[in-house]
């Protein structure tokens, strides 16, 4: 078996006196996916954090990459990429300008004809001279989608991905995920809510009081992000 | 090397587009300089004393209010995060937003001379261009200290107010070092003659600097 | 109060009870500036230990950077805390001093100034982290402080030296204090340093002890509500 781009052991991350993760034991496999369901509040984005290396968890430890996710080496944080709530777009740039400063950041080679291609498989490329802060927030969603993934990351981490999407939106986010996987990506994910997807290799987990267990769902009302996932990945 | 390069660029590119930071530090300097010659009575003829100090009084107060606000930007739609992710060294970060702080600063100078010449009687002449080392060696001292400062004071419930309590101790050497160069300066003297106080400056510089470089990732870390 | 703590607080107490003796009835009284002098034997030490105390919060702070642990973290608040104590009580000492024989209540001496510089960093220290939550982010924060302000202070003691040198002061400053003739005097300035350092290390333990304690409870705080959500049950 080889070895897992994402591994938790006890992992646990407690503000003060909430715990808003604990005992959380993960492993993702590489060229795979896992969906994290939960409500709001529940510590998706936290634990995507943490395995980003962003934030430091107080019990246990992540492995990425198999190194710890606190001494990511700046070779292993050029193959993440994150999406989170926040764009970590600078509105006052163009959305090329954005790009293109990403790419020079991951020393990528021509910044500049990779932020035009990019633009074009995100649907953006005739907003490519406006400034972010002009951007309605679907826009800027999908530019945050190609900033992520604009280095080709083997690991991808998306905090809720289709928020604020609308189906063209939603459709090209949806490619891009699975393209990505089929050149060997591994994905984490994390929506609000979920039913089951047939015919694809998501695993389904679901955050609750604190700890990751399968997701045992009864049908719960699809959110179209879900819907529209299951028809353009199943296929 | 390229990514601070692009950093950089990147800052100076917003601040051309919004102006806010070289604007709010000019006008900043402008009005701590009318008050100074209200507070000391600059009309006197050649104030060389008083225009020196109030030289030094708006670079401290305007620095401390706009000068970092590159660094303060960072946090909007959390680039900051988008930064700390890259493969790039934090150190690199902190280098750049150093740079940003530095031309903001020193562009507001370049005026803050000007008016000060204007305001206490003083003459264009040597003596403004034997100012210049000076203010620069001070300058890029501030903008250290002032950048690494900003990183904590940002990120704390006290915020802006904590800015100053840390800073303006520990400016201290180099607001004594650049007054009294200053003063010498602007009445007459050559470099020659302040060089233990440019010796003082450059060792402050050195010395936050570097101390800013090194320490900046403990403090860009997130919990 | 543990074994060494309380070795600790008696050792004070003779030693302090000894300078005491020392400076009221030992040392003679000095020539030029009367019994108003004698406060020198306090003010000096407290001024060291104000030093000392900042050089461990910066010790502290390094290794608290390196290694994380908790430990050093508290070792450095404990000491800017007492230190700050010591620090004020210099100041005040010097202001008794400074008015009755000079008529004012402060002189802007070297020594004096960089003093209240140091009193200055320490209350950002303080400041910084009395009005912040706990956290390791915080006590990163107070790290940092504690190292470039232990930078600074060399800096600070040249420039300020150097100001006061070119500009001699209107006033006759204290830098003549330090000629002791009698070898009493010199006797008692080092009694009083003994004291002093005694009394810092007793209750630099003493707040030291308190801080770990408080950590303890609040790690323990932690595993309990922990427990709770466990038990809670899916």
């Amino acid at each position: 078996m080889a070895a897992p781009v994402v591994e938790t052991h006890g992992l646990g991350k407690t503000f003060g006196q909430h715990h808003v993760l604990r005992d959380i034991d993960f492993r993702l496999l590489p060229g795979r996916g896992t969906f994290i369901i939960g409500a709001n509040g529940a510590g998706k984005s936290t634990l995507l954090k943490i395995i980003a290396g962003l934030s430091t968890p107080t019990a246990g430890h992540a492995l990425v990459f198999g190194l710890d996710s606190r001494e990511l080496t700046a070779r292993y944080r050029r193959r993440i990429g994150l999406v989170s709530h926040q764009s970590f777009l600078y509105p006052n740039l163009t959305a090329r300008e954005n790009l293109e400063f990403y790419g020079v950041l991951y020393a990528l080679s021509d910044p500049r004809a990779l932020a035009v291609r990019w633009l074009e498989q995100v649907g953006l490329a005739r907003y490519a001279d406006n400034r972010v802060r002009e951007f309605s927030r679907g826009m800027e969603q999908r530019l945050a989608t190609a900033r992520a993934m604009l280095a080709e990351p083997a690991l991808l981490l998306l905090d809720e991905p289709f928020a604020s999407l609308d189906n063209e939106g939603e459709a090209i986010v949806a490619g891009l995920i699975r393209h990505a996987m089929t050149m060997g990506a591994s994905v984490v994910a994390s929506a609000h809510s979920a039913a089951e997807i047939e015919g694809v290799d998501f695993e389904m987990l679901e955050i609750s009081r604190a700890t990751l267990a399968p997701l045992r769902s009864k049908e719960k009302p699809e959110g179209r992000g879900i819907a529209r996932l299951r028809s353009l990945l199943g296929r | 090397m390229a990514a601070f390069a692009a950093i950089l660029r990147k800052d100076l590119r917003l601040e051309a587009r919004s102006g806010e930071s070289t604007v709010a530090l000019i006008a900043l300097s402008l009005l701590i300089l009318v008050v100074m010659v209200f507070a000391l009575d600059a009309t006197r003829a050649r104030g060389v004393e008083a225009a020196a100090g109030a030289l030094w009084v708006a670079l401290v107060f305007a620095g401390m209010l706009g000068a970092t606000r590159a660094l303060l930007a960072e946090r909007e739609n959390g680039c900051i995060r988008g930064l700390l992710m890259s493969p790039i060294d934090p150190a690199t970060i902190y280098a750049a937003k150093l740079a940003a702080a530095f031309i903001f600063m020193l562009i507001a100078e370049a005026a803050s001379v000007v008016l000060m010449v204007l305001f206490f009687n003083l003459d264009f002449d040597a003596t403004i261009w034997r100012e210049a080392p000076i203010l620069i060696l001070g300058t890029l001292g501030f903008s250290a200290l002032a950048t690494l400062l900003t990183a904590i004071s940002g990120r704390t419930r006290m915020g802006d107010l904590l800015l100053p309590i840390l800073a303006v101790p520990m400016f201290v050497p180099a607001l004594i070092a650049g007054v009294k160069a200053s003063t010498a300066v602007l009445g007459g003297a050559p470099l020659g003659a302040i060089a233990q106080w440019l010796r003082i400056l450059v060792a402050f510089d050195v010395l936050f600097v570097t101390a800013g470089y090194l320490l900046f990732e403990y403090v860009a870390r997130e919990d | 109060m543990s074994s060494t703590s309380k070795l600790l607080g008696w050792l004070s107490l003779a030693s302090m009870l000894i300078a005491i003796v020392m400076v009221f009835d030992y040392v003679p009284t000095e020539a030029d500036q009367g019994i108003v002098q004698r406060i020198f034997y306090f003010h000096v030490p407290c001024a060291w230990v104000a030093f000392a105390a900042f050089g461990i919060v910066a010790i502290a702070s390094v290794f608290y950077l390196w290694l994380g642990n908790s430990l050093w973290d508290d070792l450095g608040y404990a000491a800017a805390e007492v230190g700050m104590v010591f620090c004020t009580l210099m100041l005040v000492s010097g202001m008794l001093w400074a008015k009755p024989i000079w008529g004012v209540w402060w002189t802007w001496d070297s020594r004096l100034t960089t003093t209240f510089i140091l009193w200055l960093l320490y209350g950002g220290y303080m400041i910084l982290r009395a009005g912040s939550d706990d956290s390791p982010q915080v006590a990163r924060f107070a790290a940092v402080i504690g190292i470039v302000a232990a930078l600074d202070v060399p800096i600070v003691i040249v420039s300020v030296r150097l100001w006061r040198t070119i500009h001699p002061a209107v006033l006759v400053t204290k830098q003549g204090g330090h000629g002791l003739e009698d070898p009493r005097m010199i006797a008692t300035l080092l009694v009083a340093l003994g004291a002093f350092t005694i009394l810092f290390a007793w209750l630099l333990m003493l707040r030291f002890s308190q801080m770990r304690s408080r950590t303890r409870i609040q790690a323990i705080g932690r595993m309990l509500s922990l427990a709770e959500v466990r038990a809670g049950g899916r």
